[in-house]
């Protein structure tokens, strides 16, 4: 304890967890005489989206959890707070994926505890690039691949809205009007780009009712084909989470909001 | 040579005595409950005292600003390390006090080949009422105080560090007077910004009386203020989010403190 209070290690939630062995980088390869873990089926979350509108940038995902055919969970949270204006959605294993929202929380508050500061979104963007970085064992083996979508609000200069997808690599892409990953994510990229382009709005201009329209359009388009992705259910009144971050913080929209718009513009 | 018994007890109460004698100038810190949570306040010149711990713990500290650094990183690790291991409802004030500062603490003071820790801190744990609020203040040699005297029967609802004994004592004697739990966040800055005129008057006048009217204490005050500022952070009871600390704009503290 407070060995190293100097140095680049001081400020790294990571760095000290590993010194206690509470956290450890993905084995490589499977040990030798191991067949590797080809009978095992992880648990697989998917579809998730995001893209900017007027009133910052929308997060929504579906509630699907899935192991090859088998639903496993019909309530799973994709969109995660990590802080007062930043979420993590994930597609991907969910085991590693959920831990690794958890390493970032921790990571980012104890920055800003001890450091006396907020860590800048470059630092945030590079802090879960590195958690992904040191999961490549797991992708490599096939069978903890997360690829999580970023989305927080950057108060330098004018304040603006920011976005971000990783490759299961930990590569960033920022993007300037939406992002998609999992498996529904092909044809949420369809709708995506069909209504920036040639909707009524492109969509950085639609309202939060219009953008909120848009997501459940778009999951509703990728649950159609997509057996992993959940997409709404009318009986059980399970509906996606939709995230909004903006310069004020992170609203969770409620149920009846939702549901009301998914009766009214998609139903 | 040290090694006697007589000479390690002599050691130990020369340690004491310089601790105690650097510690005498610093710029007493009051934390207390009131209606919507917990609101530290001090007066200081340059460096921050008050430093969010954990979700619902904060700090407050005086004394030599590398140890204060070295005891505030050591209760950040143990309460992230805990809260990232098990959740966030198992890190508990009363254990990062008693189980891991205060030995912490009392081996290093122990030690005279070694240096002592020069601070004298105050923490303070929010609850969902006044009544469940922790307050502790742990001493430069481990020990631990709960809020106000042994003589209370039941916590008081606030805990203060000054420099010297006195000053402690005047501030908890004021408090004991005007302080209420159930109070306003303005009522409370009142009333700390008193406690905090008062301890700060016996760092210069040991011999400052039992009850100093509310004109002398806004007379220090000011006079204080010439070169200083305020500084307060809150501890809030209710939120959607898990972090209750903020520390307190200065124009917010303007505008609760003017009138």
């Amino acid at each position: 304890m407070t060995k190293d209070s100097l140095g680049a290690a001081a400020s790294d939630f990571p760095a000290l967890l590993r010194q206690h062995g509470l956290l450890n980088e993905a084995a490589l390869w499977p040990p030798a005489g191991n067949p590797g873990p080809t009978a095992f089926t992880p648990t697989q979350a998917t579809t998730i989206l995001a893209f900017k509108f007027t009133g910052g940038v929308l997060v929504a995902g579906d509630r699907r959890a899935t192991a090859g055919n088998t639903v496993v969970y019909d309530r799973a949270d994709k969109v995660l707070e990590i802080d007062r204006h930043s979420i993590m959605a994930i597609a991907g294993v969910p085991a590693t994926a959920w831990e690794m929202a958890r390493v970032l929380e921790h990571s980012l508050q104890y920055f800003r505890r001890t450091q006396l500061q907020e860590m800048s979104v470059d630092g945030k963007v590079r802090a879960l690039s590195k958690l992904l970085r040191d999961n490549f064992g797991f992708v490599v083996q096939g069978i903890g691949v997360v690829v999580p979508i970023f989305a927080t609000y950057d108060f330098a200069g004018e304040g603006q809205a920011r976005l971000y997808f990783y490759d299961a690599m930990g590569a960033q892409f920022e993007v300037a009007e939406y992002a998609a990953t999992g498996s529904g994510s092909p044809a949420v990229r369809g709708v995506l780009f069909y209504e920036n382009r040639w909707g009524k709005k492109p969509l950085h201009k639609l309202g939060e009712q219009d953008a909120v329209t848009v997501a459940l359009r778009a999951l509703d388009t990728a649950a159609e084909a997509d057996t992993a992705t959940g997409g709404v259910d009318r009986n059980a009144r399970i509906f996606p989470i939709i995230k909004v971050i903006s310069r004020d913080g992170i609203k969770t929209l409620p149920d009846r909001q939702i549901a009301a718009r998914f009766n009214s513009t998609v139903a | 040579m040290i090694e006697e018994p007589y000479r390690w007890v002599e050691a130990i109460a020369n340690r004491r005595e310089y601790i105690e004698t650097q510690l005498a100038p610093g710029s007493p810190i009051a934390a207390l409950s009131f209606r919507d949570g917990i609101l530290f306040l001090t007066v200081g010149r340059a460096r921050q005292k008050l430093f969010e711990i954990y979700d619902r713990i904060a700090m407050g500290a005086i004394g030599h600003p590398g140890d204060i650094e070295r005891l505030r990183m050591a209760a950040i690790e143990l309460a992230s390390t805990e809260g990232f291991t098990r959740s966030a409802a198992d890190v508990s004030l009363r254990r990062l006090a008693f189980y891991s500062l205060s030995p912490l603490l009392k081996t290093a003071f122990e030690q005279v080949y070694g240096a002592p820790y020069l601070a004298r801190m105050i923490f303070a744990e929010v609850g969902a009422t006044p009544a469940d609020d922790l307050f502790l203040r742990v001493e430069y040699d481990g020990a631990i105080a709960a809020a106000g005297s042994a003589a209370d029967a039941k916590p008081p609802g606030f805990s203060v560090i000054g420099g010297t004994a006195r000053g402690t004592e005047l501030m908890e004697e004021l408090l004991r007077r005007e302080h209420d739990s159930s109070s306003t966040l303005k009522a409370a800055l009142k009333v700390a910004l008193d406690a905090w005129s008062v301890g700060s008057m016996a760092r210069r006048e040991p011999a400052v009386g039992e009850n100093p009217s509310r004109e002398t204490l806004r007379q220090e005050r000011e006079k204080e203020l010439q070169s200083a500022t305020v500084e307060a952070g809150l501890l809030e009871r209710a939120g959607t989010s898990a972090i209750r600390y903020r520390q307190m704009s200065a124009e917010e503290l303007q505008e609760m403190t003017s009138a």
